[in-house]
């Protein structure tokens, strides 16, 4: 026969089962952490490196704080060197792709989502197979058409192959017939056009979508390697990206202060953007992904 | 008594297919920029690549002859260089693959209990994603750099142990390659794989432990059986990225040492941009395409079928 436990043991085991997952979380933090630094060590290092004499990195190589503090490796890379204007192309490459990207696929987005015509899902199945051909298809192609129309190294170049994106399509689709249509028929009703009911109402009420669909095309563009690598080579349009390149062929014994000035030149602003748009960035992956 | 409704229903046809005609027009306008720029660059280029693909094609413009299947036919019979580094790119995604996936879950399943500071955890796994890679390249040329200029060697030879050649040892090469893509994009799948725990009912585990399943029952017939989705959308988005690995291998070691981490698409490139091959070129462009087509087209059905579970 059982016996019935009383209030007392069982207050006993309730309490050691909370003691056992108080324990078990603590482990679970401490390996987290340890994990967590293991896997910074190498921005550490490299950031404190940047600001970090010559001498001193050569003297004490590992040391993760950037003692005795200095700022001449940025110095030398804003005064004498390309990064400042391959940033600055690098800006304008990326911001004016996401701005007309944006534009254009939302634009076919709509029309595909609420306008009628002829053969519309014929044509919106021809714009899928896009999502299924990768760049190293298209781009010798699309360098002889720039070499032809003697573009190569101009900003068109390195902006209009990005523009028209068959995921943005798809991906504002999905959104956009989530729009309750009545809110289109009132406004219809009270004479807005097409364009309008685009423009008032299915831009405002996209911001969130359009907003994760924004930072990773302008990731996208600013981190995109294999076009810009032989779209521009004039070192006046190149991109940081590939900019940085010219300095990663710099083997070993190189000057590790002022390459890595040069990196975090490239790469901070980049890490700036991410905290600010953190939330935006993890949700706009767990959702385009499906998953969610 | 049906003559009246009939000619005001004919009158309203005519009317609806004016607006009907309108409509169309203004459908057709809003597509037309977008679908003009994505035939231009996405569609066409295939075609074009695959004529370009059929001949010798090797200074721009000037002395292009027509050769037919020739270029595939040296390709897959006697291009030794296309054969190795066809053997490359699958070494490098049977290394970075499993441990991006294995990474990612353990990451996913320590940041699904109820701890503090998720959010910090988080962050800090996912960051290295958004950097660039050649930041990423400048970065770990210097933590994995031979003698006793590498971070990773000073430490070793800090406890005593031999520095290693990483990048230039060509038995190390690309194992040290397929850790700093796991380091790089790691956080990825372990977004995706959290956003699939956080989707399977928390009432399936309770009910399997009033059932008195442990903790590895628990993993085996509920966790990774949740998981299916994440777990495909992972493993087919890592195979489309690793036939296409390039930019990494570029900045970490050219190909090198001695060719032994010349991925397919750097040699695509070699052929086409530094040897001006470009019909050769294209033909390993289009071989590529075909093979991540299918993959995406298997995928595609797997996830519709998925979809009527």
């Amino acid at each position: 026969m059982e016996s019935v436990p009383s209030i007392n043991q069982l207050g006993a085991q309730q309490a050691e089962r909370e003691k056992q997952q108080t324990r078990r979380n603590l482990a679970i933090t401490a390996a987290m952490s340890i994990f967590a630094f293991v896997w910074l060590i190498p921005i550490a290092w490299t950031l404190a490196l940047s600001f970090r004499p010559e001498d001193s990195i050569t003297a004490n190589l590992t040391l993760l704080l950037p003692l005795p503090f200095t700022a001449e490796n940025y110095d030398f890379v804003f005064s004498s060197s390309r990064i400042p204007r391959w940033f600055l192309n690098s800006l304008i490459v990326a911001s004016l792709r996401t701005f007309l990207q944006l534009m254009i696929c939302s634009l076919a987005a709509y029309s595909f989502a609420r306008v009628k015509f002829p053969f519309r899902q014929t044509v919106f199945y021809f714009v899928l197979i896009g999502l299924m051909v990768p760049g190293q298809a298209t781009f010798i192609p699309v360098y002889l058409l720039f070499s032809n129309l003697k573009l190569l190294n101009s900003f068109p170049a390195l902006i209009v192959p990005g523009i028209a994106s068959p995921f943005a399509v798809f991906l504002l689709v999905q959104f956009f017939k989530g729009i309750p249509i009545e809110l289109e028929e009132a406004a219809r009703l009270d004479g807005a056009s097409r364009i309008g009911v685009y423009w008032r109402i299915f831009l405002p009420l996209s911001t969130p979508v359009l907003t994760a669909l924004a930072i990773f095309t302008f990731l996208g563009a600013w981190n995109e390697y294999l076009w810009p690598l032989v779209a521009a080579t004039d070192p006046e349009v190149m991109t940081i990206t590939i900019g940085l390149t010219n300095l990663t062929a710099t083997t070993y014994t190189a000057n590790y202060g002022e390459t890595m000035a040069a990196a975090w030149t490239a790469g901070l602003p980049i890490v700036g953007f991410f905290f600010v748009f953190q939330k935006r960035i993890i949700s706009g992956i767990q959702i385009s992904s499906g998953i969610k | 008594m049906s003559v009246r409704p009939k000619a005001v229903s004919k009158d309203a046809i005519f009317r609806l297919s004016r607006i009907e005609r309108q409509e169309a027009l203004v459908g057709v306008a809003f597509i037309l920029p977008f679908l003009i720029l994505y035939v231009i660059f996405n569609f066409l280029p295939i075609l074009q690549g695959f004529w370009i693909s059929l001949h010798n094609w090797d200074v721009i413009g000037t002395n292009v002859r027509f050769v037919g299947f020739r270029n595939y036919e040296i390709l897959f019979g006697k291009d030794k260089l296309f054969w190795s580094s066809l053997e490359h790119t699958l070494f490098f995604a049977l290394l970075a693959g499993p441990g991006l996936i294995v990474t990612g879950l353990a990451l996913a399943l320590m940041l699904n209990q109820r701890v503090r500071g998720i959010g910090i955890f988080r962050t800090i796994f996912y960051m290295p994603n958004i950097l660039s890679v050649t930041v990423v390249g400048l970065v770990f040329a210097r933590v994995f750099a031979p003698g006793e200029r590498g971070f990773v060697n000073a430490v070793l030879s800090s406890i005593g142990l031999e520095p290693i050649p990483w990048f230039l040892d060509e038995a190390n090469a690309m194992p040290t390659i397929a850790i700093t893509k796991v380091w790089w994009s790691v956080g990825f799948n372990m977004l995706i794989f959290l956003a699939g725990l956080q989707e399977i009912s928390q009432s399936l585990y309770d009910a399997a432990k009033v059932d008195g399943g442990g903790r590895w029952t628990l993993f085996r017939h509920i966790t990774l059986p949740g998981l299916r989705r994440p777990m495909l959308f992972v493993i087919v988005l890592q195979l489309i990225a690793s036939v296409q690995v390039f930019p990494l291998i570029d900045v970490l070691t050219g190909g090198g040492p001695a060719g032994s981490t010349r991925p397919l698409v750097m040699y695509l490139f070699e052929r086409s941009f530094d040897y001006w091959q470009l019909g050769y070129g294209s033909a390993i462009a289009f071989v590529m395409f075909v093979f991540l087509f299918s993959i995406s087209i298997i995928q595609l059905w797997f996830f519709s079928r998925g979809e009527g579970d």
